[in-house]
């Protein structure tokens, strides 16, 4: 009696996991369709060469036959909010469907009123910490910071941020941005601190050290692209590990280029995905959450140099190809990997904001 | 004699001003051709003529720029006339207008825009009139401060009196008398405009136009020796439409007279 | 008409002041199509300033109504507060100062040129080539603009490297760097000087050779000239290209965060921080900056206002 109970409990489990599936399988193609009626997608701020998001969207276009209209692909994440807001009442292409913000842009978008929540149906498999738990927001993918170098230029290629100040780096290491302005360039001034002792919310040691590279002659006031780290005017930078190994590939050998996890000090940076609350294409976007989180979209990343944020689950089902894991920089790099978290982002910010021109920046008038 | 010296000291200034200016263009120039490795190679202009976009979006703004310098002068024109002959007292609040596109971010008047004409009874958001609209906004100081250097250097009021006193209505005086004598003005104006528009980048991102300026931005996030390739391709290409509107311009009445009109 | 040529005479002919206060002029007879005076003139006006409100003041409301505003929408006066911090009043300090000194430089520099191209002399096509260049120049600026001074000027620029090898000199040994205020000046004056050029060739233009040969005649030096007639007529001119080359450098922030990377704290950096930047984020803050911006340019122009009047009455003299 109790095994006919308990098979037939099983069959119930079993019954209802088949129908739970077919009603998610019905769900999206109720969704695809909607998605196709409606036609077109508007993103921003998604540069071809970021995380390889020329192949995620043109995949995405051709699978399912809707335009994908892009926005400002140099836009920062506060630009995407403000488009957000500043279209709330514009059903026109100028209003984005679907934001790709920095982690603490998503509570601020969530507080504005500016994002709808939408659970996909890979949920379960992103980790808690990363995601809002109504669904507003949650992480697509991270990348550390490490140096990007020229080597035809630098022979002796830096490992770590102490060798940054020595001497025969004189003028050679420029920031890839303001670290008031941009995301990349105040995690760089973090994670210098790390090396150099201070913790997530002590940044001192960080700009005492970019204080003293200053001093030395090394660190170049310039903002470094590719462009001048090609020419050799800044041949040393630091980028999120994914734009500086796709920046590796573009050059693709003239000039060479090294990219390499600093041996203390790792810094990763996390972004997040949601839905604008005022899109013109509501259901476009959900397929488009849907696919960003598929199997299919998370390799897509991988294959950006990029660690899509279901890593771990993928590597649990086995379903990464080996060749793609292969071109990742090995595991152990992100052995020590610090994720900040958004207070500690907050505070963070604040503080190299404040201080930033004082500790580096020479006073420019007496010149 | 005199006029020897004097011909030296142009000379001289002309030849450091020449230097100052081509200097930084051989630089761009000769960096853009290391697209290969340890030869001179056009490979990088290659990749960008191979590029659809290129053309495209350079003859989308080329047109903004068409309709810009015509709404533009249209409209600052016959004010700044206007404002010489009847009304100077509203001088000093149009030289006030005339300077504010300078304090105003770009990205503040594009949204601006974008949020207060979004909603009917005024949705042109998604015309390319708001773009043009903004556009003149954004040129406007130095449309107006050409017309005005030339207003100024022509005797304005004793020319239209004289006109008019000739029994010349308000039409001919302006496109018969006033009008050729600030050729030199109004072609400064245009080409400050077509630089201006043809190189803009804020107000045709946010308003999501396929604008020369988001190209040249895009082309250059990532790329080394593209984006110099493409700065020179951009500076000639703007040069050669300038100096077409010039020859252009030469066959129009008083094209002839370069030093100035009915003197 | 103004074929006498002395100054004085100029002036004698001019009927403007006394035709605007209503006083009977010779011609004032023959005068029919004139239209509405006083209040009326003003309604010739009202396009223009349809427009300008339009699409000018209406988007840049935003500017006044959020700098009142703290984050959470609230009225507050705390924005303008902050701009009396140190590090902010430094920054206005510094950005009137590049917009002031690449003006005048720009200014001086571009008219030599532009003098050299209409009164200097020179064969005809090279003005139409400068005034085209002008054109173009005038608008390369940002990105592109600082990466060619990078490229010349920088540690592995063009001269740079040239020097060395050529002649053995180690510029930034000597104490140059691109990467400075003077280095920052140097590249914002290559849009000033084509902008100078375009705007007083015109009034170039206006300068009748019978004024100069008539000052020689009289046993006037070049000097002498320049000070007593070419500058005084030219002033109004001046003042006004100056104005114009100031507020162009004082709203341009593209090349400066390209070439120095904030290392120069200019007040639209610091308005894009902001607004755009993904570190900081009070908007209202950016408004209030924007705002400041407004109204030291508005003070330019009182004084340029100001400045134009007393000039106008040393030209009458």
């Amino acid at each position: 009696m109790k095994r006919l109970g308990i098979f037939l409990v099983m069959i119930a489990i079993a019954g209802f996991c088949v129908f739970a599936q077919s009603t998610s399988t019905k769900d999206m193609k109720a969704l695809i369709a909607a998605a196709q009626q409606e036609g077109q997608l508007t993103v921003i701020a998604l540069p071809h060469d970021w995380v390889n998001y020329g192949e995620m969207i043109q995949k995405f276009s051709d699978k399912y036959g809707i335009k994908v209209n892009e926005l400002n692909p140099d836009g920062s994440s506060a630009e995407e909010l403000e488009a957000i807001k500043a279209n709330k009442d514009n059903k026109g292409p100028q209003a984005p469907d679907v934001v790709d913000v920095g982690l603490k842009f998503g509570p601020e978008a969530v507080a504005d009123g500016l994002l709808a929540p939408y659970m996909v149906q890979t949920w379960k498999t992103i980790p808690d910490a990363v995601k809002d738990k109504s669904g507003y927001w949650y992480g697509d993918y991270y990348g550390a910071l490490a140096f990007e170098v020229n080597t035809d230029i630098i022979k002796n290629v830096p490992k770590n941020w102490s060798d940054l100040l020595k001497a025969d780096y004189k003028g050679k290491f420029a920031l890839a941005g303001d670290p008031r302005i941009s995301n990349q360039a105040f995690l760089t001034v973090v994670a210098a601190s790390l090396a150099n002792g201070g913790t997530l919310t002590n940044v001192k040691p960080g700009l005492d050290y970019f204080a003293k590279m200053n001093k030395a002659g090394n660190l170049v006031p310039l903002i470094a692209v590719t462009g001048t780290l090609a020419s050799g005017e800044t041949p040393i930078t630091v980028e999120w590990d994914y734009n500086a190994l796709a920046n590796r590939d573009k050059l693709a050998g003239n000039p060479n280029i090294q990219v390499i996890v600093p041996a203390t000090g790792v810094v990763a940076g996390i972004y997040v995905q949601g839905i604008s609350a005022y899109a013109p294409h509501p259901n476009a976007a959900r397929l488009w959450m849907e696919y960003l989180y598929s199997d299919e979209g998370q390799l897509i990343w991988l294959k950006g140099y990029g660690h899509p944020i279901r890593y771990g689950d993928l590597a649990k089902r086995k379903v990464i190809p080996a060749d793609l894991a292969a071109k990742l920089p090995p595991a152990s790099a992100y052995a020590k990997v610090v994720f900040p978290n958004l207070q500690e982002q907050t505070t963070e910010g604040k503080d190299i904001a404040d201080m930033w021109d004082q500790v580096v920046g020479a006073n420019i008038q007496k010149q | 004699m005199k006029n020897a010296s004097r011909r030296a000291f142009s000379w001289l200034w002309l030849v450091i001003g020449l230097v100052y200016f081509f200097l930084p263009l051989l630089a761009s120039f000769l960096f853009s051709l290391r697209g290969k490795k340890g030869v001179l190679s056009f490979v990088a202009y290659q990749h960008v003529f191979a590029d659809p976009q290129f053309l495209k979006t350079f003859t989308f703004s080329l047109e903004m720029a068409i309709f810009t310098v015509i709404v533009g002068l249209a409209l600052i024109v016959p004010t700044a006339i206007w404002v010489h002959l009847r009304v100077p007292k509203a001088k000093p609040i149009i030289e006030v207008f005339a300077l504010l596109p300078f304090v105003i971010p770009p990205v503040i008047l594009a949204f601006g825009l974008i949020r207060s004409y979004s909603r009917p009874p005024f949705a042109i958001v998604s015309s390319p009139a708001l773009l043009v609209a903004g556009y003149v906004i954004i040129a406007f100081p130095y449309i107006y401060r050409s017309v005005d250097a030339g207003l100024r250097s022509m005797d304005l009021r004793a020319l239209t009196e004289a006109a008019q006193s000739l029994g010349s209505g308000w039409g001919s005086t302006l496109f018969k008398v006033i009008l050729p004598n600030l050729r030199t003005a109004l072609l400064s104006a245009a080409f400050l405009t077509l630089a201006i528009v043809i190189g803009e980048l804020t107000l045709a991102v946010l308003l999501a136009w396929p604008a020369f300026g988001p190209y040249m931005a895009l082309v250059g996030r990532n790329l080394a020796y593209e984006p110099a390739a493409l700065a020179i391709l951009s500076f000639a290409l703007t040069w050669g439409s300038i100096g077409i509107i010039q020859a252009i311009s030469r066959g129009t009445p008083g094209g002839r007279s370069s030093l100035g009109g009915t003197h | 008409m103004s074929s006498l040529p002395s100054k004085e005479g100029r002036e004698r002919v001019r009927p403007g002041r006394e035709a605007a206060a209503g006083v009977a002029h010779p011609l004032s007879a023959h005068r029919v199509k004139h239209g509405p005076r006083g209040i009326g003139a003003w309604i010739g006006l009202v396009p223009f300033f349809l427009f300008v409100t339009a699409f000018m003041l209406v988007p840049a409301s935003s500017i006044l109504v959020g700098s009142f505003q703290d984050p959470s929408g609230a009225f507050t006066f705390v924005n303008f507060l902050h701009l009396f911090r140190p590090n902010i009043l430094d920054s206005y300090l510094i950005t009137i100062k590049v917009s002031a000194t690449t003006a005048l430089l720009g200014g001086v520099l571009g008219f030599l040129i532009a003098y050299a191209i209409t009164l200097g002399g020179l064969p005809k096509p090279l003005r139409s080539f400068m005034s085209t260049f002008s054109g173009v120049a005038s608008n390369f600026a940002g990105v592109p603009l600082a990466f060619a001074f990078i490229a010349t000027l920088g540690r592995v620029g063009l001269v740079t490297v040239l020097l060395k090898t050529l002649f053995g000199i180690d510029l930034y040994d000597t104490g140059f760097n691109l990467y400075s205020f003077w280095g920052l000046s140097l590249t914002y004056t290559y849009f000033q000087i084509p902008l100078m050029v375009l705007i007083i060739v015109p009034a170039l233009d206006g300068m009748k050779k019978e004024w100069r040969e008539a000052s020689e005649n009289l046993g006037a030096s070049a000097l002498q000239y320049w000070l007593r007639v070419g500058i005084p007529v030219l002033l109004p001119s001046l003042l006004a290209a100056f104005i114009l080359l100031f507020g162009n450098a004082f709203g341009a922030y593209a090349t400066a965060y390209s070439l120095t990377g904030g290392l120069i704290n200019l007040v639209p950096i610091l308005i894009g921080a902001q607004i755009r930047g993904n570190v900081l984020h009070d908007p209202s803050l950016g408004y209030a900056l924007a705002f400041g911006m407004v109204i030291i340019m508005t003070v330019s122009i009182v004084a340029y206002s100001w400045l134009q009047k007393i000039s106008s009455r040393w030209v009458k003299q």
